[in-house]
């Protein structure tokens, strides 16, 4: 173990401290009101939040959260090695970054306002790309997209063409997705042996289930199933042939039935009729995934990741509640679609 | 003041008298079928809103659902961003209808939001379960304003067919009363008045 890796490992199980129980999680989705919510979270390591009650407070909220979690991310992956640090920046900096071009991109295609759409944005620092302002300020949205020429984006240039065909931005959002994931699996090879098959299950497993929603919401789309290889370019345990199947059929059933584990408990939702679970049970997942790998190893890379994946699957479960709160939702409404609340 | 304060009581004004009163009840008769009418529209569209407005809810609520479910698994800024990215939404008009000379809105929609592609397939299916009653809600919608137009103008007919029936009618037969008196009045006046002339001239050539 490098002494820059020993370094992170401490620190993170030092930080580790500062996350939620499951038992904390559920008590904060158990209170009445936001202010109880507001007032159960200052009791925790996140202290009092301070939130704009004007205007829309789920928002503003998610804001905190998020910018909570980069706190956290940033004071991670800013120290580690090099060869981790690489795989970090893209896990991490590279899937934000892929989110705010998406946001941009949307924002632009619908001519929403300059100021609304950089509000929209995750208060992160641009990663591959100079500056945001500059491609938000952008007049189309194909102008907007034309900016990331010269950039690690510029074979998103090449899907306009399509874009223009079908007056829609999907093509682009499939290009980013694929950027995103292969500068992921790329990175991947320089982690430390030991982590690096945690890291793949995580990621394989994400890409897998995106994959099968993507694939399962075209069905019935049968001419464009034919284009199965071109959509889903990187596969991994559900093979192009279960996508095509779903991409063809009218009923999705049998063919989540036929996947195996974890795969077919994670996308059962999609047949039972509530699709929402499905991120929540790949959420459960994966924290059962980092929980068991950290178990195995708990003084390795697996910490760092069990570490940065907790405070990940706690900022989404925490932006889920807060805006539960602000809509008085009833408790158990919310934790069914949550992560951590579901191990207490 | 009284109903026959200015009355002029001739026969003339008599005539014109009955020609109005026989004019306002059958205006009165008119508006009476329109109150049955109305109200009988009324208690059909209560009955049909009754059966809607609950089925409407259920469908709401499970549309309503689906919305939160996928608010909290994606997170309200990615759900506004991805809402955002539907280019073609929903375009509507409203025009105006009459029903017994209720003019109530009909709504025609123009465009459906086209939501296929662009979005997240929690916040897709989501959408799909709200479009899905789109056409309920805006019926619903539709039906509840022409239920409650509806009332409006019965209450409007009731209160006009009460005063025309206890107030104007029965002034313009007080009114009609008071000439026909006079001029019972005035013609036996006259009659007494001739037989005392005629007296008086029999006296004179006896």
């Amino acid at each position: 173990m490098s002494p820059g890796l020993s370094y992170v490992v401490i620190r993170s199980h030092a930080l580790m401290g500062d996350l939620l129980t499951p038992g904390q999680m559920r008590a904060l989705t158990e209170q009445e009101s936001l202010e109880g919510f507001i007032e159960y979270l200052a009791r925790t390591p996140y202290g009092r939040i301070s939130v704009e009650m004007e205007g829309d407070t789920s928002l503003a909220l998610e804001k905190v959260f998020y910018q909570k979690f980069i706190e956290r991310m940033m004071g991670i992956v800013d120290l580690a090695p090099a060869n981790i640090g690489d795989f970090l920046h893209s896990y991490y900096y590279l899937r934000f970054e892929v989110i705010n071009l998406k946001r941009i991109i949307r924002g632009k295609f619908s001519g929403i306002p300059v100021s609304q759409i950089m509000e929209s944005l995750i208060p992160i620092t641009p990663y591959r790309v100079e500056s945001y302002e500059e491609i938000v300020e952008m007049g189309a949205f194909e102008e907007a997209v034309r900016r990331l020429e010269g950039t690690p984006y510029s074979s998103l240039v090449s899907t306009l063409e399509l874009s223009e065909r079908y007056d829609a931005i999907w093509p682009v959002e499939i290009a980013l997705n694929h950027l995103s994931a292969s500068a992921v699996f790329k990175s991947l090879e320089r982690l430390p042996q030991g982590g690096r098959g945690l890291v793949r299950r995580i990621v394989q497993t994400e890409a897998d289930v995106e994959n099968f929603l993507v694939a399962a919401k075209q069905r019935g789309a049968g001419e464009r199933a034919h284009g199965a290889e071109e959509m889903f370019p990187a596969t991994y345990g559900i093979g192009l042939d279960k996508l095509r199947e779903a991409m063809e059929v009218g009923d999705v059933g049998p063919v989540i039935q036929g996947l195996d584990r974890p795969y077919n408990e994670i996308l059962a939702p999609l047949y039972e009729g509530d699709v929402a679970l499905i991120r929540s049970r790949l959420r459960q997942h994966i924290y059962e995934t980092v929980r068991r790998g950290r178990a195995a190893n708990d003084f390795g890379f697996n910490v760092v990741m069990a570490y940065l994946v907790f405070s990940e699957i706690e900022k989404d479960d925490l932006v889920g509640i807060g805006w539960g709160m602000t809509q008085g939702i009833a408790s158990e409404d919310i934790i069914k679609y949550l992560a951590i609340p579901n191990f207490a | 003041m009284s109903a026959t304060t200015g009355v002029r009581p001739t026969k003339g004004y008599l005539m014109e008298m009955k020609r109005r009163i026989g004019f306002i009840e059958r205006g009165t008769e008119f508006l009476k079928l329109k109150r049955d009418h109305l109200a009988k529209e009324l208690t059909t569209s209560i009955d049909v809103l009754k059966g809607r407005r609950s089925k409407l809810l259920e469908d709401l609520r499970i549309a309503y659902r689906a919305v939160t479910a996928a608010y909290i698994s994606l997170g309200p800024t990615e759900v506004k961003s991805q809402a955002s990215s539907i280019k073609s939404r929903l375009e509507l008009e409203v025009l105006p209808r009459s029903i017994m000379g209720v003019r109530y809105p009909y709504i025609k929609v123009e465009k459906e939001p086209q939501i296929t592609g662009e979005l997240d397939i929690t916040l897709s299916e989501a959408a799909e379960k709200v479009l899905g009653i789109l056409d309920d809600i805006l019926q619903l919608a539709e039906f509840e304003a022409r239920a409650e137009r509806i009332a409006d103008e019965l209450g409007k007919t009731n209160r006009k067919v009460n005063a025309l029936e206890n107030t104007i009618i029965p002034s313009y037969r007080q009114v009609i009363k008071f000439i026909e008196d006079k001029l019972d009045e005035e013609s036996l006046e006259e009659l007494v008045r001739m037989k005392l002339i005629g007296g008086a001239l029999a006296r004179r050539r006896e």
